[in-house]
């Protein structure tokens, strides 16, 4: 009986370390295969190359991925300058001004917004977001667009990163013990410089690394980007021209990938770029809550 | 009680791979697996719904991911067949790659209904390095421009498909060029890019002959029209080259060979050498002979009899 | 100066009343818009069937196929997910949680695999079988999305197991419980509310993710039978109804939409009800 239990307890353990172990080295594995993937490309031109060059034509064997970084960049950008005073001011709403029951009804319009698959966001952009920005917004800037633009991408980006980010910011704000605020109010503060002084101070590494994490979510965002952005592989002058992402990118071309030679390695590498980016933010983001949680 | 709740769900899910049910399977039954392009998979779909009336022993296994995955697919063996809507390359060719013509598609460019010289344009037609000066090299970037007009000026606003795919292949081959040529807004979809012309005045786009012309009423789509091609080069549409009226003067055209080709394309299936498999070339047939019956409805246009007569002997031959 | 204290207060708590009924406004606008186009084409039929030949050129069928696939390869990634996160969660909060340092780590490690983009869980995906000579299917799917909604469900269960107070692990092992027992038999059954919670969420992401089965799942009409087969998941249906040129047929893309958005309406209302539970049995 004993013996039977403590075989178990042996058992269960090892296997409970076999799996932590697979999650430990799955990203490893994903890594090193887009690498592996990438090489032919890396052999025939160099990285620095690669990533500064603007000239996209596979045909010609011309592989630039600059027009792509940038055009990921400038859409991230976008969606979260709109988003974060949207989110952080909501959020706080949520939790400091309003009853209970208005966050718990709030949750299931969050969650429903994370659901919606992204074609459906990108479908509402072309309805809603491109004529807005095509015949709205460009002209009042005095500027000629057609909509398909950097701008509408960053819009419906922004729309879509919201239940991330105010997810996770109502979570950071519900952590801050209450006594802290009422201490604050009782020597007189008012509500909002409670929140102003308190709450977005202690908050601050839980805000930093929500939006590093939305962040990482809006820069891999494919197929609703994609509807709405325009996809032309040049550098983008304003918000107004349109642009290419890099997950547009590869969704894009995936299917016709094994037709023009070093495609599809350069197809990977535009997903190991990605992927780079993305470990790279996350990391910073995750440094920042880390450090302030050991403190 | 939740984990029986789960136990109960795990169960469910492990009979439903059980097989399809407990009616009884015909032991019979052969299967045919397609991969391939997005654009053929509703035309194929079709033809297969009607191929089972009669031939109840055969199932089909149809699946879309994109004419190169096709391609990659049967190449490697894991598919029977794979649908392709471009030309193939002569690289891909040389991998021993077997095929057969199916139906033919034509791409059309269009044009806003709204156009402010749609009259002179439509009088005029464009040339096809007239064309190419538009979609590729920028060097004609105002209807002005084009038509030898003073103000404006109107700016020539160019959509293309953002997706890899056969048609912008079509028409850009049409002036000896490649998708990636077409510098212009890069809109998903055939869809996108008939909404993209129809809201925009200026708009110079391509697209698939069901997406100019309705299947039903075989008029033109609402807000959008052609931009008729000035294939003699004289400066004129003349009759001959008048026949976008509807949908049927149109295919007629196609099918007689007056439209171009390139744009208008060829869809093909493609095997591993050329199949051995009896059931597939008895498919092959019938989509030759009966199967031409279900194109139009699907907005392509069916192989005139020389094709169909020089494919069938290519089914035929060893 | 109180005056001017006073209009600061007022000044933000209207404007982020503001800023939250615009979230609210923006999403039911996007309801709107779908429903406005899908109501119409939305059928009994379009859930109990499959699609019949010449369904995506406007003729009879259902979505049958994309909300079976997308169900099976839903619950199957998540089983799966399920099955290598459990161990993992309680393995860092029983055997580890004396190592700081280490669970800072791992945890670490797992929030950044959390931000990993689908698509190149897809695309890595996608290179995979290419390189084994596999066809798109169902299995390959189910194991794309299980590895994807893996590190949310682990660090999901791990919030709850924190909460767990240490002096209940002691107490079992003072009564002579191994580490294991422990584990499934104490720490399990306090977390099952908080877990099935997480399982929910992970299921809700699978579901509705299209960038990694569009390269690994494939896309058919029929209700795959085998892990072998390919099949449509309701995202990409909804895309793949877009490309048609018939009108009715991309209404019926925003019906999907619509059984797409009650699905999840349905996953987050009961994972909301079970953590609620969850609050209220501790």
């Amino acid at each position: 009986m004993l013996i039977s239990r403590k075989l178990i307890d042996i058992i269960s353990s090892r296997w409970m370390l076999v799996c932590l172990s697979i999650c430990l080295v799955l990203p490893l594995a994903i890594g090193s295969g887009l690498v592996l993937k990438s090489l032919p490309l890396l052999k025939k031109h160099s990285f620095s190359k690669l990533v500064s060059s603007s000239d996209w034509s596979p045909s010609d064997g011309q592989f630039g991925f600059w027009p792509f970084i940038t055009g990921s960049l400038w859409v991230t950008a976008i969606a979260l300058v709109i988003c974060i005073p949207l989110c952080l001011l909501a959020s706080i709403y949520l939790t400091q001004f309003t009853p209970k029951w208005m966050l718990k009804a709030m949750r299931p319009v969050i969650d429903i917004l994370a659901g919606i698959p992204s074609v459906v966001y990108g479908v509402w952009g072309v309805l809603v977001i491109v004529p807005l920005v095509g015949d709205t917004i460009a002209p009042r800037f005095h500027v000629d667009s057609l909509g398909y633009s950097i701008l509408a991408g960053g819009l419906v980006l922004a729309v879509m990163s919201i239940p991330y980010i105010l997810n996770m910011l109502l979570e950071v704000f519900r952590q801050i013990p209450l006594e802290l605020g009422e201490a604050s109010l009782s020597l007189g503060a008012t509500k909002w410089e409670t929140i102003k002084y308190i709450f977005l101070r202690k908050g601050r590494p839980g805000i930093f690394s929500a939006f590093g994490l939305g962040f990482s979510k809006a820069l891999g965002e494919t197929m609703a980007v994609l509807m709405v952005v325009g996809n032309v592989a040049q550098l983008p002058t304003s918000v107004f021209d349109a642009g290419y992402t890099l997950p547009a990118l590869i969704a894009n071309n995936y299917g016709e990938m094994m037709s023009i030679p070093s495609y599809d390695s350069a197809l990977m590498f535009g997903a190991l770029l990605l992927f780079a980016i993305i470990i790279a933010i996350n990391i910073l983001s995750r440094y920042i809550i880390y450090k302030a949680e050991l403190i | 009680m939740k984990l029986k709740v789960y136990g109960i769900l795990i169960l469910l899910f492990v009979l439903n791979f059980n097989g399809k049910g407990p009616g009884p399977r015909l032991s019979k039954t052969v299967s045919i697996s397609f991969s391939g392009a997005f654009a053929l998979y509703p035309l194929v779909q079709t033809w297969a719904a009607e191929y089972n009336k009669t031939h109840p022993d055969v199932r089909f296994d149809i699946q879309a991911g994109g004419a190169g995955k096709g391609l990659t697919d049967c190449l490697s063996g894991v598919v029977d067949v794979g649908m392709f809507s471009r030309e193939l390359t002569a690289e891909e060719k040389a991998k021993g790659v077997w095929w057969l013509s199916l139906c033919r598609d034509a791409v059309l460019p269009t044009i806003n209904a709204r156009n402010p010289y749609i009259k002179q344009i439509q009088a005029r037609g464009i040339k096809k390095e007239e064309f190419k000066a538009m979609f590729v090299d920028h060097t004609i970037t105002s209807w002005e421009q084009l038509l030898g007009l003073q103000g404006g000026p109107h700016r020539v606003n160019i959509y293309t498909r953002a997706d890899a795919a056969g048609a912008a292949d079509a028409w850009a081959s049409f002036f000896g060029k490649k998708q990636e040529n077409i510098k212009g807004v890069g809109v998903s979809g055939d869809p996108g890019v008939a909404d993209a012309v129809r809201k925009d005045m200026n708009a110079l786009g391509y697209n698939n002959t069901l997406f100019v012309f309705d299947a039903k009423s075989g008029k033109k789509m609402q807000g959008i029209e052609v931009a008729p091609i000035d294939i003699n080069e004289d400066g004129k549409i003349d009759a001959t080259e008048d026949f976008y009226k509807n949908l049927r003067t149109f295919l007629k055209a196609v099918n007689d060979g007056k439209f171009p080709s390139p744009p208008a394309r060829s869809l093909y299936f493609l095997t591993k050498g050329k199949t051995q498999k009896k059931e597939v070339l008895d498919f092959f047939k019938w989509v030759l002979t009966d199967g031409q019956k279900l194109v139009d409805a699907a907005g392509y246009v069916p192989l005139p009899k020389a094709v169909i007569n020089e494919q069938l002997k290519k089914l035929t031959a060893n | 100066m109180t005056i001017k204290r006073k209009l600061e207060e007022n000044f933000f708590r209207g404007l982020s009343a503001i800023f939250t009924l615009l979230i609210v406004f923006v999403l039911l606008h996007i309801i709107w818009s779908i429903a406005q186009k899908g109501i119409s084409a939305l059928s009994w039929q379009m859930i109990t069937q499959e699609p019949k030949g010449g369904f995506y050129l406007g003729k009879e069928g259902g979505i049958l196929n994309a909300i079976a696939g997308s169900f099976y390869l839903a619950i199957a990634a998540t089983l799966l997910a399920f099955v290598i996160s459990l161990p993992v969660a309680l393995f860092m909060n029983i055997y580890l949680i004396k190592y700081r340092r280490l669970l800072l780590g791992i945890r670490f490690f797992l929030d950044v695999l959390w931000g990993v983009p689908s698509i190149v869980y897809g695309a890595f995906g996608f290179v995979i079988l290419i390189y084994l000579g596999l066809r798109t299917s169902l299995g390959a799917g189910i194991i794309t999305v299980a590895v994807m909604i893996a590190p949310i469900m682990i660090r999901a269960m791990d919030e709850v197991l924190k909460t767990i107070p240490i002096g209940l692990q002691e107490a079992a092992y003072s009564l002579g419980s191994t580490k294991t027992e422990t584990a499934y038999k104490v720490f399990f059954r306090q977390a099952l509310p908080g877990f099935a919670t997480a399982v929910l969420l992970a299921f809700g992401r699978g579901i509705g993710d299209s960038a990694s089965v569009l390269f690994t799942a494939g896309f058919t009409d029929y209700t795959p039978a085998k892990l072998s087969d390919p099949a449509a998941t309701l995202p990409l249906s909804i895309f793949f109804q877009l490309g048609s040129p018939v009108d009715e047929v991309q209404n019926r893309a925003y019906a999907s939409a619509i059984i797409l958005v009650f699905i999840i309406l349905a996953i987050s209302i009961s994972a909301r009800f079970l953590s609620g539970f969850s609050k209220n049995n501790q």
